[in-house]
Protein backbone atom coordinates (compact mmCIF):
# COMPACT_ATOMS: atom_id res chain seq x y z
CA UNK A 1 0.00 0.00 0.00
CA UNK A 2 0.98 3.83 -0.92
CA UNK A 3 1.14 6.07 1.78
CA UNK A 4 0.05 9.34 1.19
CA UNK A 5 -0.87 12.68 2.70
CA UNK A 6 -3.38 15.19 1.36
CA UNK A 7 -4.56 18.54 2.65
CA UNK A 8 -6.61 20.67 1.03
CA UNK A 9 -7.47 24.06 1.93
CA UNK A 10 -6.80 23.26 5.23
CA UNK A 11 -7.51 26.18 8.20
CA UNK A 12 -7.07 25.38 12.00
CA UNK A 13 -7.86 28.33 14.04
CA UNK A 14 -6.54 28.29 17.82
CA UNK A 15 -9.87 29.45 20.35
CA UNK A 16 -8.62 32.58 23.02
CA UNK A 17 -10.48 32.01 26.31
CA UNK A 18 -8.61 33.65 29.12
CA UNK A 19 -10.90 36.23 29.68
CA UNK A 20 -8.44 38.61 31.81
CA UNK A 21 -5.50 38.99 30.13
CA UNK A 22 -7.46 39.75 27.27
CA UNK A 23 -6.90 43.68 27.45
CA UNK A 24 -3.08 43.41 27.42
CA UNK A 25 -3.47 40.62 25.33
CA UNK A 26 -4.69 42.81 22.68
CA UNK A 27 -2.45 45.67 23.02
CA UNK A 28 0.46 43.67 22.44
CA UNK A 29 -1.66 42.31 19.51
CA UNK A 30 -2.37 45.39 17.96
CA UNK A 31 1.24 46.29 18.01
CA UNK A 32 2.12 42.61 16.02
CA UNK A 33 0.06 43.74 13.53
CA UNK A 34 1.17 47.39 12.80
CA UNK A 35 4.27 44.83 12.60
CA UNK A 36 2.78 42.90 10.25
CA UNK A 37 3.39 39.38 12.08
CA UNK A 38 0.12 38.81 14.64
CA UNK A 39 -2.24 36.48 13.17
CA UNK A 40 -5.08 37.06 15.93
CA UNK A 41 -8.43 37.80 14.58
CA UNK A 42 -12.00 37.53 15.51
CA UNK A 43 -14.27 35.21 14.02
CA UNK A 44 -17.85 35.64 12.77
CA UNK A 45 -19.44 34.13 16.31
CA UNK A 46 -17.32 37.03 17.69
CA UNK A 47 -14.53 34.92 19.72
CA UNK A 48 -10.57 35.95 19.66
CA UNK A 49 -8.86 33.30 17.56
CA UNK A 50 -4.96 32.49 16.50
CA UNK A 51 -4.94 31.58 12.95
CA UNK A 52 -2.82 28.86 13.70
CA UNK A 53 -2.99 27.24 9.83
CA UNK A 54 -4.22 29.49 7.13
CA UNK A 55 -5.28 27.39 3.71
CA UNK A 56 -2.82 24.82 3.67
CA UNK A 57 -2.36 22.87 0.37
CA UNK A 58 -0.09 19.93 0.39
CA UNK A 59 0.35 16.63 -1.04
CA UNK A 60 2.78 14.28 0.23
CA UNK A 61 3.67 10.63 -1.15
CA UNK A 62 5.12 7.25 -0.65
CA UNK A 63 8.92 7.69 -0.41
CA UNK A 64 9.22 11.23 0.34
CA UNK A 65 11.16 12.40 3.03
CA UNK A 66 9.95 15.84 3.96
CA UNK A 67 11.64 18.92 6.16
CA UNK A 68 9.72 21.73 7.72
CA UNK A 69 11.39 24.88 8.64
CA UNK A 70 10.33 28.29 10.03
CA UNK A 71 11.21 30.29 12.39
CA UNK A 72 9.78 29.83 16.20
CA UNK A 73 5.86 29.49 16.28
CA UNK A 74 4.87 29.63 12.79
CA UNK A 75 2.99 26.48 13.34
CA UNK A 76 5.40 23.61 12.32
CA UNK A 77 3.77 21.72 15.19
CA UNK A 78 0.42 22.70 14.67
CA UNK A 79 0.97 21.31 11.43
CA UNK A 80 2.94 18.36 12.65
CA UNK A 81 -0.08 17.50 15.59
CA UNK A 82 -2.94 18.17 12.46
CA UNK A 83 -1.29 15.28 10.43
CA UNK A 84 -1.62 12.70 13.51
CA UNK A 85 -4.14 13.31 14.16
CA UNK A 86 -4.21 15.18 17.45
CA UNK A 87 -5.85 18.50 16.17
CA UNK A 88 -8.63 18.50 13.82
CA UNK A 89 -9.09 21.16 11.21
CA UNK A 90 -11.74 24.27 11.78
CA UNK A 91 -12.10 24.00 7.79
CA UNK A 92 -11.01 21.86 4.94
CA UNK A 93 -10.23 18.26 4.67
CA UNK A 94 -7.30 15.96 5.27
CA UNK A 95 -6.37 12.65 4.06
CA UNK A 96 -3.62 10.42 5.75
CA UNK A 97 -3.42 6.88 3.77
CA UNK A 98 -1.31 4.19 5.82
CA UNK A 99 -0.35 4.27 9.78
CA UNK A 100 0.83 6.83 11.61
CA UNK A 101 3.45 6.84 14.19
CA UNK A 102 5.17 10.32 15.39
CA UNK A 103 7.25 11.60 18.53
CA UNK A 104 6.16 15.26 18.53
CA UNK A 105 6.74 15.41 22.34
CA UNK A 106 10.13 14.50 24.30
CA UNK A 107 7.48 14.49 27.41
CA UNK A 108 5.28 12.26 25.21
CA UNK A 109 3.15 11.72 27.92
CA UNK A 110 6.07 10.28 30.05
CA UNK A 111 5.37 9.07 33.84
CA UNK A 112 8.16 10.67 36.14
CA UNK A 113 7.62 7.82 38.98
CA UNK A 114 7.75 4.96 36.84
CA UNK A 115 11.10 3.75 35.35
CA UNK A 116 12.74 4.03 31.97
CA UNK A 117 11.73 0.63 31.05
CA UNK A 118 8.20 1.03 32.62
CA UNK A 119 8.13 3.97 30.26
CA UNK A 120 9.05 2.47 27.49
CA UNK A 121 6.31 0.19 27.43
CA UNK A 122 3.51 2.64 28.35
CA UNK A 123 4.11 4.67 25.64
CA UNK A 124 3.43 1.18 23.20
CA UNK A 125 0.44 0.28 25.59
CA UNK A 126 -0.55 4.25 24.91
CA UNK A 127 -0.20 3.45 21.04
CA UNK A 128 -2.40 0.10 21.13
CA UNK A 129 0.07 -2.27 21.17
CA UNK A 130 -0.05 -5.50 24.21
CA UNK A 131 2.67 -6.20 26.82
CA UNK A 132 3.74 -9.62 24.64
CA UNK A 133 3.93 -7.69 21.71
CA UNK A 134 6.50 -5.38 23.29
CA UNK A 135 8.25 -7.63 25.28
CA UNK A 136 10.97 -8.57 22.27
CA UNK A 137 11.68 -5.50 20.79
CA UNK A 138 12.21 -4.06 24.47
CA UNK A 139 15.48 -5.36 24.98
CA UNK A 140 15.98 -3.54 20.88
CA UNK A 141 15.32 -0.06 22.61
CA UNK A 142 16.88 -0.60 25.41
CA UNK A 143 20.53 -1.19 23.95
CA UNK A 144 19.69 1.95 21.36
CA UNK A 145 19.11 4.68 24.31
CA UNK A 146 22.39 3.27 25.63
CA UNK A 147 21.28 4.29 28.87
CA UNK A 148 22.56 0.95 30.41
CA UNK A 149 21.55 0.74 34.46
CA UNK A 150 19.65 4.19 33.91
CA UNK A 151 16.54 2.71 32.88
CA UNK A 152 15.58 0.61 35.95
CA UNK A 153 15.61 3.88 37.81
CA UNK A 154 12.81 6.35 37.83
CA UNK A 155 12.35 8.93 34.82
CA UNK A 156 12.55 12.13 37.73
CA UNK A 157 16.65 11.86 37.85
CA UNK A 158 16.61 12.08 34.34
CA UNK A 159 18.21 14.92 32.69
CA UNK A 160 16.52 15.80 29.13
CA UNK A 161 18.97 14.78 27.00
CA UNK A 162 18.37 10.97 28.74
CA UNK A 163 14.98 11.77 28.36
CA UNK A 164 15.27 12.91 24.36
CA UNK A 165 16.66 9.64 24.27
CA UNK A 166 14.48 7.48 25.81
CA UNK A 167 11.71 8.92 23.73
CA UNK A 168 13.09 8.89 20.34
CA UNK A 169 14.46 4.87 20.80
CA UNK A 170 11.16 3.73 22.31
CA UNK A 171 9.50 5.67 18.98
CA UNK A 172 11.55 3.64 17.02
CA UNK A 173 10.66 0.59 17.73
CA UNK A 174 7.43 0.83 15.57
CA UNK A 175 7.90 1.06 11.47
CA UNK A 176 5.42 3.18 10.44
CA UNK A 177 3.75 4.15 7.22
CA UNK A 178 4.08 7.62 8.21
CA UNK A 179 6.16 8.67 10.58
CA UNK A 180 6.17 12.74 12.12
CA UNK A 181 9.47 14.04 14.14
CA UNK A 182 9.28 17.24 16.00
CA UNK A 183 12.60 18.45 16.80
CA UNK A 184 15.04 16.41 19.44
CA UNK A 185 18.07 16.05 18.07
CA UNK A 186 19.59 19.53 19.72
CA UNK A 187 18.66 17.43 22.71
CA UNK A 188 20.68 14.78 22.47
CA UNK A 189 24.84 14.24 22.56
CA UNK A 190 26.58 14.20 19.56
CA UNK A 191 27.01 10.65 19.62
CA UNK A 192 23.48 9.68 19.94
CA UNK A 193 22.82 12.70 17.31
CA UNK A 194 24.59 10.53 14.87
CA UNK A 195 23.08 7.28 16.06
CA UNK A 196 19.73 7.90 15.47
CA UNK A 197 20.41 9.99 12.23
CA UNK A 198 21.67 7.03 11.23
CA UNK A 199 18.42 4.57 12.50
CA UNK A 200 16.07 6.90 10.87
CA UNK A 201 17.49 6.50 7.40
CA UNK A 202 17.69 3.04 7.91
CA UNK A 203 14.28 2.47 8.90
CA UNK A 204 13.10 5.40 6.30
CA UNK A 205 14.91 3.55 3.64
CA UNK A 206 12.23 1.38 2.99
CA UNK A 207 10.31 4.32 1.43
CA UNK A 208 7.77 5.32 3.59
CA UNK A 209 7.06 9.10 4.61
CA UNK A 210 9.34 11.03 6.98
CA UNK A 211 7.98 14.42 7.88
CA UNK A 212 10.51 16.10 10.50
CA UNK A 213 10.56 19.59 11.42
CA UNK A 214 13.86 21.08 12.90
CA UNK A 215 15.92 23.50 13.30
CA UNK A 216 19.30 22.12 12.53
CA UNK A 217 20.01 21.97 8.85
CA UNK A 218 22.55 19.51 8.54
CA UNK A 219 20.87 16.68 10.15
CA UNK A 220 17.46 17.56 8.15
CA UNK A 221 19.55 17.58 4.76
CA UNK A 222 20.94 14.46 5.75
CA UNK A 223 17.56 12.61 5.97
CA UNK A 224 14.91 14.55 3.65
CA UNK A 225 14.84 15.30 0.20
CA UNK A 226 12.01 17.79 0.54
CA UNK A 227 11.22 20.80 2.34
CA UNK A 228 8.22 22.66 3.91
CA UNK A 229 8.75 26.43 4.89
CA UNK A 230 6.08 27.65 6.95
CA UNK A 231 6.00 31.38 8.58
CA UNK A 232 2.64 32.97 10.38
CA UNK A 233 0.57 29.39 9.42
CA UNK A 234 0.94 29.82 5.79
CA UNK A 235 3.30 27.44 3.51
CA UNK A 236 5.49 29.60 2.07
CA UNK A 237 7.35 26.96 -0.26
CA UNK A 238 7.09 23.15 -0.90
CA UNK A 239 9.90 21.83 -2.74
CA UNK A 240 13.68 21.03 -3.34
CA UNK A 241 15.14 21.01 0.03
CA UNK A 242 18.36 23.33 -0.90
CA UNK A 243 15.90 26.07 -2.93
CA UNK A 244 13.34 26.06 0.68
CA UNK A 245 16.61 26.65 3.06
CA UNK A 246 17.86 29.39 0.88
CA UNK A 247 14.20 31.09 0.90
CA UNK A 248 14.24 30.85 4.57
CA UNK A 249 17.76 31.54 5.15
CA UNK A 250 17.16 34.98 3.03
CA UNK A 251 13.70 35.71 4.91
CA UNK A 252 15.79 35.75 7.86
CA UNK A 253 18.82 37.98 6.56
CA UNK A 254 15.76 40.57 5.73
CA UNK A 255 14.19 40.49 9.06
CA UNK A 256 17.66 40.71 10.89
CA UNK B 1 -26.20 1.98 9.46
CA UNK B 2 -23.14 3.55 8.00
CA UNK B 3 -24.40 6.73 9.29
CA UNK B 4 -24.71 5.33 13.13
CA UNK B 5 -21.24 4.03 12.81
CA UNK B 6 -20.20 7.88 11.60
CA UNK B 7 -21.15 9.49 14.55
CA UNK B 8 -17.91 10.54 16.24
CA UNK B 9 -19.35 9.36 19.42
CA UNK B 10 -20.03 6.25 18.62
CA UNK B 11 -17.04 5.32 17.01
CA UNK B 12 -14.68 7.14 19.56
CA UNK B 13 -16.76 4.54 22.00
CA UNK B 14 -16.19 1.73 19.99
CA UNK B 15 -12.62 2.24 19.77
CA UNK B 16 -12.49 2.47 23.15
CA UNK B 17 -14.27 -0.69 23.99
CA UNK B 18 -11.55 -2.52 21.31
CA UNK B 19 -8.81 -0.65 23.21
CA UNK B 20 -10.13 -2.13 26.54
CA UNK B 21 -6.51 -3.85 26.86
CA UNK B 22 -5.28 -0.78 26.95
CA UNK B 23 -6.76 1.53 28.90
CA UNK B 24 -7.08 -1.19 31.37
CA UNK B 25 -3.23 -1.38 31.80
CA UNK B 26 -3.02 2.01 31.96
CA UNK B 27 -5.09 2.27 34.71
CA UNK B 28 -3.89 -0.78 36.56
CA UNK B 29 -0.54 0.60 36.28
CA UNK B 30 -1.49 3.64 37.53
CA UNK B 31 -2.58 2.22 40.68
CA UNK B 32 0.60 -0.05 40.82
CA UNK B 33 2.35 2.90 41.04
CA UNK B 34 0.70 4.77 42.98
CA UNK B 35 1.39 2.58 45.86
CA UNK B 36 5.06 1.23 45.04
CA UNK B 37 6.87 3.01 47.86
CA UNK B 38 3.66 1.99 50.25
CA UNK B 39 4.30 -1.07 52.50
CA UNK B 40 0.24 -1.51 52.53
CA UNK B 41 -0.07 -0.35 49.08
CA UNK B 42 -3.59 0.08 48.36
CA UNK B 43 -4.94 -1.52 51.47
CA UNK B 44 -4.18 2.04 53.10
CA UNK B 45 -7.55 3.44 51.69
CA UNK B 46 -9.03 0.26 53.24
CA UNK B 47 -8.15 0.58 56.40
CA UNK B 48 -8.64 4.70 56.56
CA UNK B 49 -12.12 3.82 55.26
CA UNK B 50 -12.54 1.16 57.82
CA UNK B 51 -11.71 3.57 60.89
CA UNK B 52 -13.49 6.55 59.32
CA UNK B 53 -16.65 4.48 58.46
CA UNK B 54 -16.73 2.61 61.66
CA UNK B 55 -16.52 5.83 63.95
CA UNK B 56 -18.98 6.84 61.95
CA UNK B 57 -21.41 4.28 63.03
CA UNK B 58 -20.32 4.59 66.05
CA UNK B 59 -21.07 8.41 66.94
CA UNK B 60 -24.35 8.09 65.13
CA UNK B 61 -26.18 5.52 65.85
CA UNK B 62 -25.33 7.04 69.73
CA UNK B 63 -27.07 10.41 68.27
CA UNK B 64 -29.84 9.33 66.94
CA UNK B 65 -30.22 6.22 69.42
CA UNK B 66 -30.91 3.66 66.88
CA UNK B 67 -30.62 -0.20 66.85
CA UNK B 68 -26.01 -0.15 66.10
CA UNK B 69 -26.67 -3.19 64.50
CA UNK B 70 -28.85 -2.88 61.63
CA UNK B 71 -27.42 1.02 60.78
CA UNK B 72 -23.25 -0.16 61.01
CA UNK B 73 -24.39 -2.10 58.19
CA UNK B 74 -26.16 0.37 56.23
CA UNK B 75 -23.94 3.11 56.71
CA UNK B 76 -20.77 1.58 56.22
CA UNK B 77 -21.88 -0.10 53.10
CA UNK B 78 -23.10 3.48 51.95
CA UNK B 79 -20.49 5.52 52.98
CA UNK B 80 -18.06 3.24 50.95
CA UNK B 81 -20.06 3.47 48.31
CA UNK B 82 -20.47 7.07 48.45
CA UNK B 83 -16.81 7.86 48.66
CA UNK B 84 -16.95 6.32 44.93
CA UNK B 85 -19.90 8.44 43.49
CA UNK B 86 -18.36 11.35 44.95
CA UNK B 87 -14.82 10.63 44.19
CA UNK B 88 -15.74 10.11 40.75
CA UNK B 89 -18.18 13.31 40.69
CA UNK B 90 -15.23 15.80 41.73
CA UNK B 91 -12.49 14.36 39.41
CA UNK B 92 -14.68 14.67 36.42
CA UNK B 93 -14.77 18.39 35.26
CA UNK B 94 -10.74 18.16 35.52
CA UNK B 95 -9.97 14.68 33.87
CA UNK B 96 -9.10 16.55 30.68
CA UNK B 97 -7.22 19.21 31.38
CA UNK B 98 -5.25 17.46 33.96
CA UNK B 99 -4.83 14.28 33.63
CA UNK B 100 -5.03 13.40 30.37
CA UNK B 101 -4.04 16.52 28.66
CA UNK B 102 -0.29 15.34 28.31
CA UNK B 103 -1.71 12.50 26.40
CA UNK B 104 -3.40 14.19 24.05
CA UNK B 105 -0.89 16.19 22.93
CA UNK B 106 0.81 13.65 21.97
CA UNK B 107 -1.26 10.85 21.09
CA UNK B 108 -4.08 10.61 18.61
CA UNK B 109 -6.49 8.64 21.59
CA UNK B 110 -9.75 10.03 21.31
CA UNK B 111 -10.63 11.61 24.82
CA UNK B 112 -13.18 9.16 25.91
CA UNK B 113 -10.38 6.89 25.77
CA UNK B 114 -9.02 8.99 29.01
CA UNK B 115 -12.34 8.64 30.32
CA UNK B 116 -12.11 5.17 30.58
CA UNK B 117 -9.47 4.69 32.25
CA UNK B 118 -10.17 6.87 34.53
CA UNK B 119 -13.24 5.19 35.70
CA UNK B 120 -11.85 2.06 35.49
CA UNK B 121 -8.97 3.45 37.82
CA UNK B 122 -12.11 4.42 40.59
CA UNK B 123 -13.64 1.19 40.11
CA UNK B 124 -10.43 -0.91 41.24
CA UNK B 125 -10.10 1.16 43.82
CA UNK B 126 -14.11 0.46 44.94
CA UNK B 127 -13.75 -2.95 44.51
CA UNK B 128 -11.26 -3.13 47.22
CA UNK B 129 -13.60 -2.27 49.66
CA UNK B 130 -16.02 -4.40 49.05
CA UNK B 131 -14.66 -7.30 50.60
CA UNK B 132 -15.14 -4.58 53.88
CA UNK B 133 -18.67 -4.22 53.07
CA UNK B 134 -19.49 -7.82 52.81
CA UNK B 135 -17.43 -8.77 56.18
CA UNK B 136 -19.22 -5.87 57.98
CA UNK B 137 -22.17 -7.41 57.26
CA UNK B 138 -21.65 -11.33 57.43
CA UNK B 139 -20.18 -10.54 60.97
CA UNK B 140 -23.42 -8.61 62.57
CA UNK B 141 -25.64 -10.97 60.57
CA UNK B 142 -24.05 -13.62 61.53
CA UNK B 143 -23.98 -15.27 58.14
CA UNK B 144 -23.00 -14.39 54.53
CA UNK B 145 -26.33 -14.02 52.24
CA UNK B 146 -24.96 -14.94 49.10
CA UNK B 147 -27.61 -13.86 47.11
CA UNK B 148 -27.11 -10.51 47.69
CA UNK B 149 -24.07 -10.68 45.38
CA UNK B 150 -26.69 -11.60 42.40
CA UNK B 151 -27.64 -7.91 41.34
CA UNK B 152 -24.29 -6.71 42.37
CA UNK B 153 -22.29 -6.94 38.64
CA UNK B 154 -25.50 -5.80 37.29
CA UNK B 155 -25.01 -2.36 39.72
CA UNK B 156 -21.55 -1.71 39.07
CA UNK B 157 -22.12 -2.16 35.03
CA UNK B 158 -25.14 0.38 35.36
CA UNK B 159 -22.78 2.72 37.65
CA UNK B 160 -20.03 2.60 35.66
CA UNK B 161 -21.67 2.98 32.36
CA UNK B 162 -23.09 5.96 33.53
CA UNK B 163 -19.83 7.47 35.03
CA UNK B 164 -18.27 7.30 31.69
CA UNK B 165 -21.23 9.49 30.07
CA UNK B 166 -20.87 11.43 32.46
CA UNK B 167 -17.25 12.37 32.74
CA UNK B 168 -17.08 12.71 28.89
CA UNK B 169 -20.08 15.36 29.65
CA UNK B 170 -18.71 17.25 32.46
CA UNK B 171 -15.13 16.85 31.73
CA UNK B 172 -15.83 18.42 28.27
CA UNK B 173 -17.97 21.55 30.16
CA UNK B 174 -15.01 21.98 32.59
CA UNK B 175 -12.07 22.14 29.78
CA UNK B 176 -13.87 24.51 28.53
CA UNK B 177 -15.74 26.53 31.52
CA UNK B 178 -13.00 26.89 34.17
CA UNK B 179 -15.70 27.11 37.05
CA UNK B 180 -17.39 24.18 36.98
CA UNK B 181 -14.37 22.33 38.85
CA UNK B 182 -14.80 24.52 42.22
CA UNK B 183 -18.69 24.06 41.51
CA UNK B 184 -18.70 20.39 41.62
CA UNK B 185 -16.71 20.38 44.85
CA UNK B 186 -18.07 22.75 47.07
CA UNK B 187 -21.61 21.05 45.84
CA UNK B 188 -20.73 17.09 47.17
CA UNK B 189 -20.27 17.74 50.29
CA UNK B 190 -23.92 18.70 50.65
CA UNK B 191 -24.98 16.00 48.51
CA UNK B 192 -23.73 13.32 50.95
CA UNK B 193 -26.02 15.24 54.09
CA UNK B 194 -28.92 15.08 51.02
CA UNK B 195 -28.33 11.12 50.44
CA UNK B 196 -29.80 8.74 52.65
CA UNK B 197 -26.82 7.76 53.66
CA UNK B 198 -26.17 8.40 57.00
CA UNK B 199 -30.00 8.33 57.73
CA UNK B 200 -32.84 6.28 56.48
CA UNK B 201 -35.36 7.42 54.19
CA UNK B 202 -37.82 6.19 56.93
CA UNK B 203 -36.79 8.47 59.30
CA UNK B 204 -37.92 11.54 56.73
CA UNK B 205 -41.74 10.57 57.40
CA UNK B 206 -44.11 11.71 55.35
CA UNK B 207 -41.44 13.56 53.74
CA UNK B 208 -39.83 9.95 52.51
CA UNK B 209 -40.82 10.50 48.60
CA UNK B 210 -38.80 13.37 48.59
CA UNK B 211 -35.39 11.38 48.38
CA UNK B 212 -36.63 10.67 44.83
CA UNK B 213 -35.57 13.86 43.38
CA UNK B 214 -32.04 13.19 44.17
CA UNK B 215 -30.39 11.50 41.26
CA UNK B 216 -27.49 10.18 43.54
CA UNK B 217 -30.32 8.29 45.47
CA UNK B 218 -30.78 6.00 42.62
CA UNK B 219 -27.03 5.15 41.87
CA UNK B 220 -26.07 4.69 45.70
CA UNK B 221 -29.19 2.35 45.64
CA UNK B 222 -28.37 0.06 42.92
CA UNK B 223 -25.06 -0.99 44.43
CA UNK B 224 -25.96 -1.11 48.21
CA UNK B 225 -29.97 -2.46 48.90
CA UNK B 226 -29.04 -5.67 47.90
CA UNK B 227 -25.65 -6.36 49.21
CA UNK B 228 -27.29 -5.29 52.97
CA UNK B 229 -30.54 -6.92 52.26
CA UNK B 230 -32.70 -4.19 51.65
CA UNK B 231 -36.16 -4.73 50.13
CA UNK B 232 -36.12 -4.85 46.71
CA UNK B 233 -37.28 -1.18 45.19
CA UNK B 234 -38.37 -1.66 41.47
CA UNK B 235 -38.24 2.77 41.06
CA UNK B 236 -34.82 2.71 42.43
CA UNK B 237 -33.56 0.61 39.09
CA UNK B 238 -36.28 2.13 36.76
CA UNK B 239 -34.77 5.34 37.59
CA UNK B 240 -31.27 4.51 37.35
CA UNK B 241 -32.27 3.15 33.72
CA UNK B 242 -34.14 6.12 32.89
CA UNK B 243 -31.39 8.92 34.11
CA UNK B 244 -28.66 6.50 32.15
CA UNK B 245 -30.71 6.70 29.16
CA UNK B 246 -30.58 10.63 29.42
CA UNK B 247 -26.58 11.17 30.21
CA UNK B 248 -26.53 8.85 27.13
CA UNK B 249 -28.44 11.48 25.24
CA UNK B 250 -26.44 14.45 25.79
CA UNK B 251 -23.59 12.98 25.50
CA UNK B 252 -24.29 11.91 22.52
CA UNK B 253 -24.75 15.29 21.23
CA UNK B 254 -22.29 17.10 23.62
CA UNK B 255 -19.41 14.81 22.23
CA UNK B 256 -20.49 14.51 18.81
CA UNK B 257 -20.60 18.32 18.31
CA UNK B 258 -17.55 19.51 20.46
CA UNK B 259 -15.10 16.48 20.30
CA UNK B 260 -12.59 17.72 18.39
CA UNK B 261 -12.51 21.01 20.42
CA UNK B 262 -11.42 19.32 23.52
CA UNK B 263 -8.04 19.38 23.07
CA UNK B 264 -7.42 23.13 21.84
CA UNK B 265 -9.39 23.71 26.02
CA UNK B 266 -6.38 21.96 27.74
Amino acid sequence: MNSNITLKNVYLDFPLYDVASRSFRNEITELGKKMGFARQETNEKGRKIIQGLKNVNLEINHGEKVAIVGPNGSGKTTLLRLIAGIYHPTSGEIKCTGNINSMLDIGFGLESDATGYENILLSHILRGMRKNEIKNKLKEVAEFTGLHDFLDLPLRIYSEGMKARLAFSSSMCVVPDIFLIDEFFSTGDMEFSKRSRDKLLDLMGSSSILIFASHDFSALKSICNKAIYITNGEIQFFGNIDDAFEIYKNSQLQDG
Amino acid sequence: MNSIKDNIAISDFIFSLKNIYSWTYLAYFDLKLKYRRAFLGPWWIVLGMAISAGLMCLLWSTIFNLDWKSYLTYLFSGFIIWMWISGQVIEAPQIFYTDASRFMKSYSNPPIFYVFRKCYINLLLFLHHIPLIIIVTALVNGRIDYTAFLSLPLGLFIVFINFIFFTSILGMLGARYRDIEPTVKSLMPPMLLLTPILWKPEMLGEYAGLIYWNPFVYFVGIVRDDLIGLPFDIYIWIGALVITFIQMLIFLILYSKKRDRVVFWI
